[in-house]
């Protein structure tokens, strides 16, 4: 790894602890490697959100040119928000892209994260699909997204409608996320997401 | 800045009479009627378009002067000049117009100065540069207007990077949040590596051309020509050195009278719905009269059944003698009128079978202008032989390649009628429009007709078919080429 790639990123691991931010556990970066291009972060769910109380995991990889180029990262932990996809995690953050520079730091990103959390921008989307819901029924996607922060990150609202529906799913047959998935994408309605899977 | 605007290269469009003669001196035109065209080219010939093909040395002249001009009227660096003169699209007039109405807000506006004044730098002889984290002395530092200070390996790394995604005036500082552009004086200072100041350089060199409306490049593979001039018009432009024929304005394949925008939807479409539209690549019709299998293998869409020699047209299959005076009907869509108070499905079908007519015929000519071309290669091997045992000379069978070259012009013109038609609103224009086409249409397959019969048509009558085929190009393109 470049030389200033691996002195940068170990003085943004020391930034990053240092900061306030972890001391209120808002966000945490950890090491998986020594050659320090790969890293695991973590941003708590935003208040007020969907995701309030959700732990959410990141992957970062630093690439050869850091910090002339973005780290690239994506979420790990499953969340159901329309700038990042929700199959494969990959996020639409102009930062993360094209806006970036090379002053930004880790801390920055992850905090940029937490703020996306809060605000949505479902005119630039990253899942198609997520997105409509978002515009077209702000309550369901609200709801949704409290439910997959309660499953897949821990948060405290249990939707028992929901664990009901999937349920039902998982008794055909159905493997128990694509199910969640489904009647995600369908507003929750139990035929229409059935029809879809089955089709 | 009165007196500077003759002097200056760049758009402006009230130039006195001595920079219109030059204007003729370095032009020349493609025109084929050369002898008349004093009068007013454009009346006469709706395709006239004065253009001149530029080698890359050239492109450098004429963009150097424009910066060179700015830089003397504003009193500024050339590399500034370059900077302003790509975001205002080389427009040279409103560049210093805007310039002299409040110079700091075009300068902020172009990306040549930061929005707010940078705050005071703390000026101690070490520094930690804020990228790679090492402290460094104070000379080792540099920054744009901005005043954001990063060490000196930083930057070249950062331009480096730049330059190898592609990116080269639109290379900004790297602060966060802030847009100040590298000015290319500021960037060849700093980049030593001989291939990327000449990636550099080639890169910012392209993005100047597609910046300046009044230079295209050519589209052909491999040629680096580029097309100037000064009517920023969706007109025919040829480059002189691999003979691509192109728009000047969008710089896709010519399509008069289609418009820009136009054939684009009209392309995206057809890319779209390629797999609907696939089944009617036939290249093999029943005869309506005797039903034998008739395989096409000319352009000429005026079809004889070699069994019953029944004349028949290939895009509808009617009788080609009716056909002759009822053209309108083979070309034009006809609307069922009521198909508003139809259901959604039947609308569907009704749009498809609409798109479908329209697509089938635009598709054809595209395949008889490629048959067309080799009737002619066939032609001009039979020439060859006659030529060979003493039958005239090539300059008298000259008249049969001139003819099938404008018949492949009169085709290429028809083609692109079709989607023309295609998004034209019904109304009177539209019938217009289309009994033109029509028209041109059935002289543009009198004249294959002939052409693929060539030796045993009397020439006179050929010349004549040539002269009525391209008067109704000619029409048809005066009232309906709106560029
Ligand atoms: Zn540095
Ligand atoms: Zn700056
Ligand atoms: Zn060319
Ligand atoms: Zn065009
Ligand atoms: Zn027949
Ligand atoms: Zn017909």
């Amino acid at each position: 790894m470049a030389n200033i790639a691996a002195q940068r990123i170990k003085r943004e691991f020391k930034e990053v602890i240092k900061s306030e931010e972890v001391a209120k556990c808002a966000i945490k970066v950890e090491l998986l490697n020594d050659s320090y291009t790969e890293l695991k972060g973590e941003i708590a769910g935003p208040p007020d959100t969907p995701y309030e109380g959700g732990n959410f995991v990141l992957e970062i990889k630093v690439p050869e040119t850091y910090p002339f180029n973005p780290p690239k990262v994506r979420f790990i932990t499953k969340i159901w928000h329309p700038n990042i996809s929700s199959v494969t995690g990959a996020i639409c953050l102009d930062i993360l892209k094209d806006q970036w520079a090379a002053a930004m730091t880790l801390r920055t990103v992850l905090l940029s994260l937490q703020a996306l959390l809060s605000a949505a921008e479902p005119d630039d989307p990253q899942d198609a699909v997520v997105a409509r819901q978002y515009k077209e029924n702000l309550e369901m996607f609200q709801l949704t997204a409290r439910h997959w922060t309660n499953v897949y990150a821990g948060g405290p609202h249990v939707n028992s409608d929901c664990d009901e529906k999937i349920k039902r799913l998982v008794d055909m047959g159905i493997e128990d996320h694509q199910a969640r998935a489904a009647l995600s994408s369908y507003n929750w309605d139990l035929e229409r997401a059935t029809e879809q899977l089955f089709s | 800045m009165e007196e500077t605007k003759t002097s200056s290269q760049g758009g402006e469009s009230d130039m006195d009479c001595s920079d219109n003669e030059c204007f003729d001196e370095y032009y020349y035109n493609l025109n084929d009627d050369s002898d008349i065209e004093q009068i007013d080219p454009r009346k006469i010939d709706p395709e006239y378009f004065e253009f001149k093909c530029l080698f890359e040395e050239e492109v450098d002249r004429l963009l150097n002067e424009t910066v060179e001009t700015l830089s003397n009227i504003l009193q500024i660096s050339p590399s500034l000049a370059k900077v302003l003169l790509h975001t205002h699209q080389w427009n040279i007039n409103e560049v210093t117009r805007k310039f002299h109405e409040n110079p700091s807000h075009t300068l902020v506006s172009s990306r040549i100065e930061p929005a707010t004044t940078p705050n005071a730098l703390l000026l101690t002889r070490y520094t930690t540069c804020p990228v790679c984290v090492t402290p460094q002395p104070l000379d080792k530092f540099y920054s744009l207007t901005c005043a954001h200070m990063f060490c000196k390996d930083c930057w070249i790394m950062h331009f480096e990077v730049q330059i190898n995604q592609g990116i080269s005036t639109g290379i900004a500082c790297m602060a966060r949040d802030c847009v100040v552009l590298a000015p290319e004086d500021f960037v060849l200072k700093h980049l030593h590596r001989p291939n990327m100041r000449e990636k550099y350089q080639q890169f910012s060199f392209q993005d100047y051309v597609k910046s300046h409306p009044e230079l295209r490049f050519c589209p052909g593979p491999n040629c680096s020509m580029v097309v100037h001039s000064r009517e920023v018009k969706a007109k025919r432009a040829i480059c002189d050195q691999c003979k691509t024929v192109f728009c000047f304005r969008c710089g896709c394949d010519y399509h008069a009278p289609t418009d820009c925008q136009v054939i684009k939807k009209w392309l995206t479409k057809c890319a779209d719905d390629s797999e609907t539209a696939n089944y009617i690549s036939a290249h093999t019709k029943d005869c309506p009269k005797c039903h034998i299998c008739i395989e096409k293998n000319g352009g000429c869409n005026h079809m004889q059944c070699y069994n019953c020699k029944h004349d028949f047209c290939w895009m509808c299959l009617g009788d080609w003698k009716s056909h002759g005076s009822e053209y309108y009907e083979c070309s034009r869509y006809r609307e069922n009128p009521n198909i508003a108070h139809e259901s959604v499905h039947a609308q569907a079908r009704e749009a498809l079978k609409k798109y479908l007519h329209y697509y089938e015929r635009w598709e054809n000519h595209s395949k008889s202008l490629k048959l067309e071309e080799q009737t002619l290669d066939k032609l001009r091997t039979r020439i060859n032989q006659k030529v060979m045992s003493g039958l005239g000379t090539w300059i008298d069978w000259q008249y049969l390649f001139t003819a099938a070259n404008l018949l492949a012009k009169c085709r290429y013109t028809l083609q692109y009628t079709y989607p023309y038609a295609y998004y034209m609103d019904a109304g009177s224009r539209k019938e217009l429009f289309e009994y033109q086409q029509a028209q041109l249409e059935a002289e543009i397959e009198n004249l294959s007709w002939k052409i693929e019969r060539a030796e045993t048509t009397d020439r006179g009558d050929l010349e004549n078919q040539m002269d009525i085929a391209e008067k109704r190009r000619t029409t048809l393109l005066k009232d309906f080429l709106d560029v």
